[in-house]
């Protein structure tokens, strides 16, 4: 098989394996308010944790243009937010606050996608072993992703299908930047730093004034700072052994 | 200098650093309550800054432990908010509080001073840049802090000095737990990982459940975002510079 053929299969792969978070929710029924305000702080708390990775990664490589990469990446949430507040947007039947910070997620964490993508075909050029073990790691990490997702749609009436959807959706990136960047791998490195800062700036700042705030409005502070912190400590370990 | 003054001398360098916080208090009596939840995040970003250099520095290697120490943090933190009956407490109740509210403050200042203690203690063990650099973000984020402090204590009628006086003295429970954290890492290099674990959850923790949910409804979500996220920028950046 040629290996740029075995890359996009490899990165399609990990994608699929993002549906996977949306399992949880098959065994939920009801979804109170206060239920919601939990999946948003757990879904804060992983992606938190998946941020740390990123700025490890990126101060790696140049701590500087990480930084930079992060302040472009909340410029872009700005901007989104404003685009979407122009627009009674609707998806999927929810219409309102409700479908723009579902719009919101599934964009912020397509776009972290695209940095991971990247990561991931630079990270080819080590040859195969090293891309089978980089492969396996990423499907089982894209896992919490889906769930982090999963736990914005579903408490909006989102079907299980449809949230699987979008959370394969939102890992299509990777199996489509992976390829260009393993045949470019010299022309991409240099802006490696700036694709993970831009993804964990973006991240962090959609944590920070979505996800955050609505928890907190509908439960109370220590369950709230209970499961973003363990969950986000949970996430930062777990992918130490990835 | 011997290795422990200097844990000494940037502890109490750190503390002091909160009689900054007390100086818009000399030419007003209140300060604004948007003031009060800027000031929330950008503790809360500095706090999470050195969060995320503790956590970075230990992860390699004993990653387990790491995450071990943070659940302690985490678990600890909660369990003093659960003992002493703050977990819910407002710490920015201007005017009009009840009679054992300032001593409330008082005391989870003390506790949250404490894990910041803990942090400088733990990352100077680990290494002398980081060291400085996290006693420096937590000195510079004593200063927000301590406005929210002492304008508490003021609206509460103690005159400015007092009122800053006792934003330093919440402050003080970092230098003895810095210099025991140090001591105690620095003869049981094995403990490293959990200090520097320990430091980070709790940080995260007192983030999350003390300074972030007031700030919002002081100052509204966006500005809230960016000052805390721009706050945790600088303090990752420059150490990465540092490097």
């Amino acid at each position: 098989m040629s290996p740029v053929l075995l890359v996009f299969l490899y990165g399609l792969f990990t994608a699929a394996t993002t549906a996977l978070g949306v399992l949880p929710f098959a065994f939920v029924r009801t979804v109170s308010s206060r239920a919601v305000a939990y999946a948003n702080a757990i879904a804060a708390g992983l992606m938190l944790g998946a941020c740390f990775q990123l700025v490890v990664e990126g101060s790696g490589h140049g701590a500087v243009q990480t930084g930079a990469g992060a302040l472009l990446g909340v410029a872009f949430i700005l901007a989104t937010q404003r685009f979407l507040a122009r627009y009674d947007v609707d998806i999927d039947e929810v219409r309102g606050a409700g479908a723009r910070r579902m719009i919101l997620i599934v964009v912020v964490m397509t776009v972290h996608s695209m940095a991971e993508g990247i990561a991931v075909g630079a990270g080819f050029g080590g040859g195969e072993e090293l891309a089978l073990l980089i492969t396996a790691a990423i499907a089982v990490h894209n896992v919490p992703e889906g769930l982090a997702i999963s736990a914005v749609l579903r408490p909006q009436g989102v079907s299980i299908a449809r949230c699987a959807w979008w959370s394969f959706f939102s890992s299509l990136p990777q199996p489509l930047l992976a390829v260009p960047a393993f045949l470019f791998v010299d022309a991409v490195r240099p802006a490696l730093p700036y694709g993970l800062g831009f993804a964990a700036g973006a991240m962090i700042y959609m944590v920070l004034v979505e996800l955050l705030p609505g928890a907190y409005e509908e439960a109370r502070r220590p369950a709230v700072g209970l499961l973003v912190s363990s969950t986000l400590v949970g996430m930062i370990v777990l992918q130490q052994y990835l | 200098m011997e290795p422990v003054l200097l844990v000494l001398a940037y502890s109490v360098a750190a503390t002091l650093l909160a009689a900054v916080g007390g100086v818009p208090l000399l030419t007003r009596d209140r300060v604004p309550v948007q003031w009060l939840g800027w000031s929330n995040a950008a503790a809360a970003g500095t706090m999470l800054g050195a969060a995320y250099l503790l956590a970075a520095s230990g992860i390699s290697g004993r990653a387990l432990a790491l995450g071990a120490g943070a659940l302690l943090g985490i678990g600890f933190v909660w369990w003093t908010h659960a003992v002493s009956g703050t977990g819910d407490l407002d710490l920015n109740v201007q005017g009009g509080s009840p009679a054992g509210y300032g001593s409330d403050v008082l005391l989870v200042s003390a506790l949250h001073s404490g894990a910041e203690g803990v942090a400088i203690g733990a990352a100077m063990a680990a290494d002398a840049v980081l060291g400085v650099w996290v006693a420096a973000a937590i000195g510079l984020h004593n200063i927000p802090e301590a406005t929210l402090l002492a304008s508490v204590f003021r609206s509460r009628g103690e005159p400015a000095a007092r009122a800053t006086l006792l934003a330093i003295v919440g402050n003080s429970p970092i230098v003895p737990l810095a210099v025991s954290t140090f001591a105690v890492v620095d003869a049981a290099p094995v403990a490293l990982p959990w200090a520097l674990g320990f430091a980070s959850g709790a940080l995260i923790y007192l983030v999350t459940v003390d300074l972030l949910p007031e700030s919002y409804r002081q100052a509204g979500a966006t500005s809230i975002a960016m000052i805390t996220l721009l706050a945790m920028g600088l303090v990752a950046t420059v150490r990465g510079v540092l490097q």
